[in-house]
């Protein structure tokens, strides 16, 4: 008893240590949770595309161009990108490498954000030059624009969240194994980027 | 050694951790973050919303004692069912059966000190009453007229109502998702030493069957309403027809959420039913690891029937046979469940309670909706009666009969652990007659009214129809006065009720173990479990809970880290 005890408290340090610990899987467990349920919302509405889509009339409904691909790839590549280094950042703080972890940081924000700044010029492009629009352009608008606005406001939230990561780190609020925050957004922007696979290739690609 | 040293690991952690009592009427009853009080309060906000939806309910009967109506104009007439449904659906049986009950005992019985996200479960409860009035309020604007499944094109075309109705269902929608994360990760990580899974009470695993139904579907919900929303506020085209949309896709995106949810009203009642049965029959539950695994079996299988719904929808004739045999194999799982629960009547020394009577009440009702269910499921059958009085007599059987009389039994069983006092026997016993025969009385007809064609949403009907629906009117009145007695009782045993002591009716699971009602911490150790909590006649199956009942303080000083 006593053995298991010392061994205990080696791993973890004292009980506000433990609590940190047994805290931290609770969160961890009910993040994957939230994000199992934000899939299932995203799920709901890409079968809905498809299935508006498959109702008979032809894709793109007739009167509206092809999605521009070559655009939106280099785009994605953008976020693909900021997946990588968001896991550097990841790999760098738990090796005690603050100075990358902050570059990393810092580029995975930069990426975000060109991420969205593209995606902006690709809504205005759509709107201006070729008039399609949400509510005015059918099935074909309302499934696009929900589809990759819903996906475009997680970037956003993504990219405010780690920005409060980066000033949060910068004050010295994570150390050692108390770094919750920090994987959370690691699971978060990984989610972001899984789901933008399956749009890009059931808007761009299919 | 193992335990003991399994107890060591916890006295720092979460288990060991107890927050400095809350102080002040605030942060103690209205704002608390203490999982029995939220439940306390979720039961008492959805009573308040019963009592409201019960009110329209009465409306729909007296409307229907004539041929020609003539009580409210159809108009209004379609407001208040589709309220009605609504309410009694989100506002009331999810809420009290999961929010309300769950978040009352399941913590208490896993031996736990509270959820696993109590400023997450505040949350949770306060986004509720919101959602609810924002329903109501709908009366004010319009109210929806479509029914509580709120069909396109009737609900694009429907008054503003409509949009509050859409997104007062949304709101209640991420409450349930925010506690049905809530209680997985509770149920997963929080469970006292040495209870493992299959040592977990019978209600504990209808809670953790309907947690991940909470999470999953009410998100698929959640964008059928987003998008119902969008289109009746911004004009963005998802359903109507004229515009490329399809209104057979809210069918679909309706009941993917709103088939599971059917598991998620009935899930935690036969949890109640098989704490409540071995309880007063003095007996082991009979297929324990059977009714915790159909639980499971059912709230898997509830994600793949959901277009039996839609047999009149147009469905492929090929997709229509594997739902319905789908369908029909949740029979199987249901009727282990049955089985079960007689079997473990059968033998036993049963004491009549009321808490007793509703559950063997709910035995008999929800056979009866079960079987009509499997009617419904059958294609031709279906084809024959949807969209008529059979349907509304076979969920009603089912939400009714089933869940509302676990609802009642639980309240009869847990009221001594809420408030410290019994419920008045004597008016359990005349609410449960009142209400079973005026149920009865109500809901029986409607199963030959339906079969002879009366159809379902409307406000004026044949006159051929006319005597069983005043016979069903009458007895809804004696149901409802039945109702009023519980909540008589309710409010007569707050004050003057017979004090209960810590276990009252001899139960064996762990809420039983500790004060009534109890601390805030719960328990001033956390016990180790040995076995199922069942086997009567054998001793208790813990250790640790010595110190429980007597006056010393919790092992750990408050705020201790």
């Amino acid at each position: 008893m006593a053995v298991a005890s010392i061994a205990h408290g080696s791993a973890h340090g004292d009980g506000a240590d433990q609590l940190y610990v047994e805290t931290r899987e609770l969160r961890l467990q009910g993040f994957l949770l939230f994000l199992v349920s934000d899939c299932v919302l995203f799920s709901s509405f890409i079968f809905a595309y498809l299935y508006l889509r498959n109702s008979g009339q032809g894709w793109p409904p007739p009167g509206i161009k092809r999605l521009d691909v070559a655009f939106a790839a280099w785009n994605s590549v953008l976020l693909f990108g900021s997946g990588a280094t968001m896991h550097y950042a990841l790999e760098n703080w738990k090796h005690g490498n603050f100075m990358k972890y902050m570059w990393m940081l810092i580029f995975t924000i930069i990426l975000g954000a060109g991420f969205l700044g593209g995606q902006a010029y690709e809504y205005t492009h759509l709107i201006v030059a070729e008039h399609v629009s949400w509510w005015g352009s059918g099935i074909f608008g309302a499934s696009f624009f929900t589809l990759t606005g819903m996906h475009g406001f997680h970037v956003f939230v993504g990219v405010c969240y780690l920005t409060v990561l980066l000033l949060q780190s910068a004050a010295g609020v994570y150390t050692g194994q108390k770094y919750f925050g920090i994987t959370a957004g690691t699971l978060y922007w990984h989610f972001v980027d899984v789901i933008w696979v399956v749009l890009f290739s059931i808007f761009y690609l299919i | 050694m193992s335990i003991e040293s399994a107890q060591m690991t916890h006295a720092g952690g979460i288990a060991g951790h107890i927050h400095p009592e809350p102080q002040g009427f605030v942060r103690r009853y209205v704002f608390s973050i203490d999982h029995k009080i939220i439940g306390i309060q979720y039961i008492i906000t959805a009573f308040v919303f019963f009592m409201l939806s019960g009110l329209l309910a009465e409306t729909i009967r007296t409307q229907l004692l004539n041929a020609n109506g003539g009580f409210v104009s159809p108009e209004t007439y379609n407001e208040v069912y589709s309220v009605h449904g609504s309410a009694m659906v989100w506002l009331v049986v999810i809420p009290l059966l999961t929010g309300g009950f769950g978040n009352l005992i399941f913590p208490l019985q896993i031996g736990a000190r509270d959820v696993a996200f109590p400023w997450l479960n505040m949350l949770s409860f306060w986004i509720f009453p919101v959602a609810g009035l924002m329903l109501f309020s709908s009366f004010l604007m319009g109210a929806p007229t479509a029914g509580w499944t709120e069909y396109p094109p009737v609900s694009l075309q429907g008054s503003a109502g409509t949009s509050m109705w859409a997104a007062a269902i949304f709101l209640v929608g991420v409450s349930s998702t925010l506690t049905g994360i809530n209680f997985v990760v509770t149920l997963v990580k929080m469970r006292a030493p040495g209870m493992t899974f299959t040592r977990m009470p019978l209600f504990c695993w209808g809670q953790f069957a309907t947690a991940p139904l909470l999470m999953i579907a009410t998100t698929a919900l959640a964008a059928a309403l987003a998008a119902l929303f969008m289109e009746r506020v911004f004009g963005v085209p998802f359903y109507d027809p004229t515009k490329g949309g399809s209104p057979v896709l809210w069918q679909h995106m309706f009941w993917f959420y709103s088939h599971p949810a059917v598991y998620i009203m009935i899930l935690p009642a036969f949890g109640i039913i098989s704490e409540v049965l071995p309880t007063f029959a003095r007996k082991p539950i009979f297929g324990y690891k059977l009714i915790a695994f159909s639980s499971m079996a059912i709230a898997l299988a509830g994600f793949m029937v959901w277009a039996h719904h839609m047999f009149t929808s147009g469905l492929a004739p090929y997709l229509q046979l594997p739902f319905m045999i789908l369908t029909f194999a949740i029979g199987i799982p249901t009727g282990i469940k049955i089985f079960s629960w007689t079997a473990t009547l059968w033998g036993g020394k049963i004491h009549l309670t009321s808490a007793m009577l509703f559950a063997i009440g709910f035995i008999a009702l929800f056979t009866c909706g079960g079987i009509t269910g499997i009617f419904l499921a059958a294609v031709p059958y279906d084809l024959d009666v949807h969209g008529t009085y059979f349907v509304v007599a076979h969920f009603h059987y089912v939400l009714v009969g089933g869940s509302l009389m676990g609802v009642f039994a639980g309240m009869y069983y847990w009221f001594p652990k809420m408030s410290g006092r019994l419920l008045n026997e004597t008016l359990g016993k005349i609410h449960f007659w009142l209400f079973f025969i005026g149920f009865n009385g109500t809901f029986l007809p409607m199963h030959w009214l339906g079969i002879e064609g009366m159809p379902r949403w409307v406000a004026t009907y044949d006159p051929q129809f006319e005597f069983w629906n005043r016979f069903a009117s009458v007895s809804s009145y004696v149901m409802g006065i039945g109702i009023l007695v519980f909540f008589v009782n309710v409010l007569w045993s707050i004050r003057a009720g017979k004090k209960s002591g810590p276990n009252p009716w001899n139960g064996r699971t762990l809420e039983w173990m500790i004060p009534s009602p109890p601390h805030y911490y719960n328990f001033k150790n956390i016990p180790t479990v040995y076995g199922l909590p069942y086997d009567f006649s054998h001793p208790l199956p813990y250790t640790g809970l010595e110190e429980e009942l007597t006056d010393a303080p919790p092992a750990l000083a408050a705020g201790a880290h």
